[in-house]
């Protein structure tokens, strides 16, 4: 599903070369849960910005799904993105004055999927996710937890290749953590592929697959007996 | 355009800013009012100019003589040039297709009275095709006709204000009316469209009954004719020149002698009041656009404002799958919605003020100010364009939102 080569990113800082990303080599399979890893610098977040497609890594290979991602122009990006993946957020990224229902609607829209249609598909999602009846609810009149569950919705609705989190349970108690782990488990079940970027332990043993970043290179790639969260919960 | 999470959001933005988007909107409402109003005035001139001659045919031209200025042909300066029956004759045959209707002019002061009412007032004397020329309105009886020019009967058609003055709750119809000394049975009322009062304090009599009380003479004042409806400007000042350079070889009067003949061609001053009112126009324009250009710099700062703020949602929305394209229309119509509807407000109350005085100024030079669906149109397209120089920078700066802000936690 996701391959990657030899993957090289550095950033300018004034005169100094600040080398993040120092060769790369990944490869995800469809259906796979894993975990990224790592202190913060260690390159974790500049990774799945590459792999979001929110930044451009300057030299290696990034196929997805079969399609080279490379040279993009912001509108191929912004279509790519719709269609490949599903971003979860630390801070939800919820827009405050949407209901939750037109917050899960909102990748449909810029799918172009007509108003009816769209509402139908985010309701089917919202209630996935357990949360039918907070539809009409606007995300200040929700819990974190909940907010959470429907930033996954909205990341689901548009029926990505991929979901990507950010740090999905930073922000959270871990109750309400494992309720979101456990959330994202049984999305999983379905078979969907799901990157976690995290740097709790208790969270990264929740996939299936831990991968480690230490200043810009993979130190451990490991299957791993998942925990399941919903002993939790 | 219609669609309807757009104007959603761009309601919820104005809603959440509402003292800002009123302070910024009434810039621009009080521009558009300002520029309405001065093109409003212009059109007050323009009616006060034109009204002024609304009485007459504008396709008309008066010849009108005096002293020459210049020696010619063997004649010295200061010599009298008089108009006489023949000239009218004469120009009549020297241009068949091109003359409409032409009449010979003698005025006269007209002591008046009828029974124990006395007034003063002017004689004109002339052949029936006046009436086209000058658009008389017959409101009672009937004009001068062949017959009373070919009897040089003494009749009168008397102009509504002289029946005011004089008649009282008579009937002026058919009753002699003394002008000069000499009974004129009136035989018509006449009322006239301009705003001139003077022009219905005017007796009109035949040109032979005239020239034959005062002296059985063949001089006249003034010719006055139309000519073809179907000249354009051009076609018009030329027949004018060419009717100049004819009066002017007969009577050897040097060519370019500017005071002995002259010829006034209501054509030419049209032309003149229509480019002097389009320049006025233009320049309320220009000056309406330019204090307009303060209220679009106002609706552009609180854009960039209200983006600033939004950085992260559109972040958001770009990481979700919104195109550039999308985002800027999202703040475009934002930008031009604030400013169409400001501007529209402005519209209406500065309608509104000249709807309930304009009716009431009546001067000469300005009249009934008013506003036209050209000025509508234009206030509409200044104002989009204005929207849309408004919102550009803004929308610009929106769609160059790198949607990694939205993963980067504050």
């Amino acid at each position: 599903m996701i391959e990657i080569k030899d993957l090289h990113k550095s950033y300018k800082m004034g005169n100094n070369s600040l080398h993040v990303l120092k060769g790369i080599n990944f490869k995800v399979n469809e259906g796979e849960l894993v975990a990224i890893m790592g202190s913060s610098g260690s390159g974790k977040s500049t990774l799945l910005n590459i792999l979001g497609m929110l930044d451009g890594a300057d030299s290696g290979e990034y196929t997805l799904d079969g399609v080279p991602i490379k040279n993009l122009s912001e509108t191929k990006a912004a279509e790519y993105r719709n269609k490949f993946l599903g971003f979860i957020f630390q801070s939800f990224n919820l827009i405050n004055y949407k209901s939750a229902l037109e917050n899960v609607a909102l990748p449909l829209y810029y799918q172009k999927v007509p108003r009816k249609e769209r509402q139908e598909k985010a309701m089917q999602y919202l209630e996935r996710v357990g949360l039918k009846p907070w539809a009409d609810h606007l995300p200040s009149e929700l819990s974190g937890g909940q907010k959470q569950r429907v930033a996954i919705a909205r990341a689901m609705a548009a029926e990505p290749k991929v979901l990507l989190a950010d740090e999905p349970t930073g922000a959270l108690d871990s109750t309400t953590s494992y309720e979101v782990m456990d959330l994202i488990q049984k999305i999983n079940d379905e078979g969907n592929t799901i990157l976690v970027v995290t740097h709790e332990e208790d969270i990264a043993h929740m996939c299936k697959r831990i991968v480690h970043l230490k200043d810009g290179i993979i130190v451990e790639d490991k299957k791993i007996e998942q925990v399941r969260a919903e002993q939790y919960v | 355009m219609f669609d309807r999470d757009i104007w959603q959001e761009i309601f919820h933005s104005i809603k959440n800013n509402k003292l800002r988007t009123f302070l910024t909107g009434f810039s621009v409402a009080w521009a558009i009012f300002i520029l309405v109003l001065l093109l409003g005035s212009v059109n007050g001139m323009k009616n006060g100019f034109t009204g002024q001659f609304a009485d007459d045919a504008n396709n008309s031209i008066t010849i009108r003589t005096g002293l020459t200025s210049m020696a010619y042909a063997g004649f010295e300066a200061d010599r009298r040039i008089q108009l006489r029956n023949d000239d009218v004759e004469y120009i009549s045959k020297s241009f068949p297709k091109d003359v409409e209707y032409i009449t010979p002019i003698m005025n006269r002061n007209a002591s008046t009275r009828y029974k124990s009412e006395t007034g003063s007032y002017s004689i004109r004397a002339v052949n029936p095709e006046h009436l086209f020329i000058d658009k008389t309105k017959i409101t009672e009886g009937r004009y001068l006709n062949d017959n009373d020019l070919y009897k040089s009967a003494k009749v009168a058609v008397i102009g509504k204000k002289i029946v005011e003055d004089l008649y009282g709750k008579d009937s002026a119809l058919g009753s002699f009316l003394e002008v000069n000394g000499l009974p004129y049975k009136v035989i018509g009322v006449f009322e006239e469209d301009g705003r001139d009062d003077n022009a219905e304090r005017t007796i009109f009599a035949p040109i032979t009954t005239m020239q034959r009380i005062y002296g059985q003479t063949d001089e006249i004042n003034q010719i006055s004719l139309t000519y073809n409806p179907n000249f354009d400007l051009t076609e018009a000042l030329n027949f004018s020149e060419r009717i100049e350079n004819l009066i002017k070889r007969r009577h050897k009067v040097a060519p370019d002698d500017q005071a002995a003949v002259r010829v006034f061609n209501y054509a030419q001053f049209f032309s003149e009041i229509s480019s002097f009112t389009a320049g006025m126009s233009m320049m309320s324009i220009i000056v309406g656009a330019l204090i307009l250009l303060a209220g679009v710099v106002g609706i552009g700062n609180i854009m960039v404002f209200i983006i600033k703020e939004r950085t992260k949602e559109i972040g958001v929305r770009k990481a979700l799958g919104a195109k550039p394209w999308q985002i800027i229309k999202l703040v475009l119509l934002e930008s031009v919605f604030t400013t169409v509807l400001a501007g529209f407000l402005g519209m209406l109350f500065a309608s509104l003020i000249l709807a309930a005085i304009g009716p009431n100024i009546n001067t000469p030079a300005f009249a009934n100010p008013s506003v036209s669906i050209s000025t509508v149109l234009t206030a509409t397209i200044i104002l989009v364009v204005s929207g849309v120089l408004a919102g550009l920078i803004p929308s610009i700066k929106a769609a160059n939102v790198k949607p990694i802000v939205a993963l980067s936690d504050k």
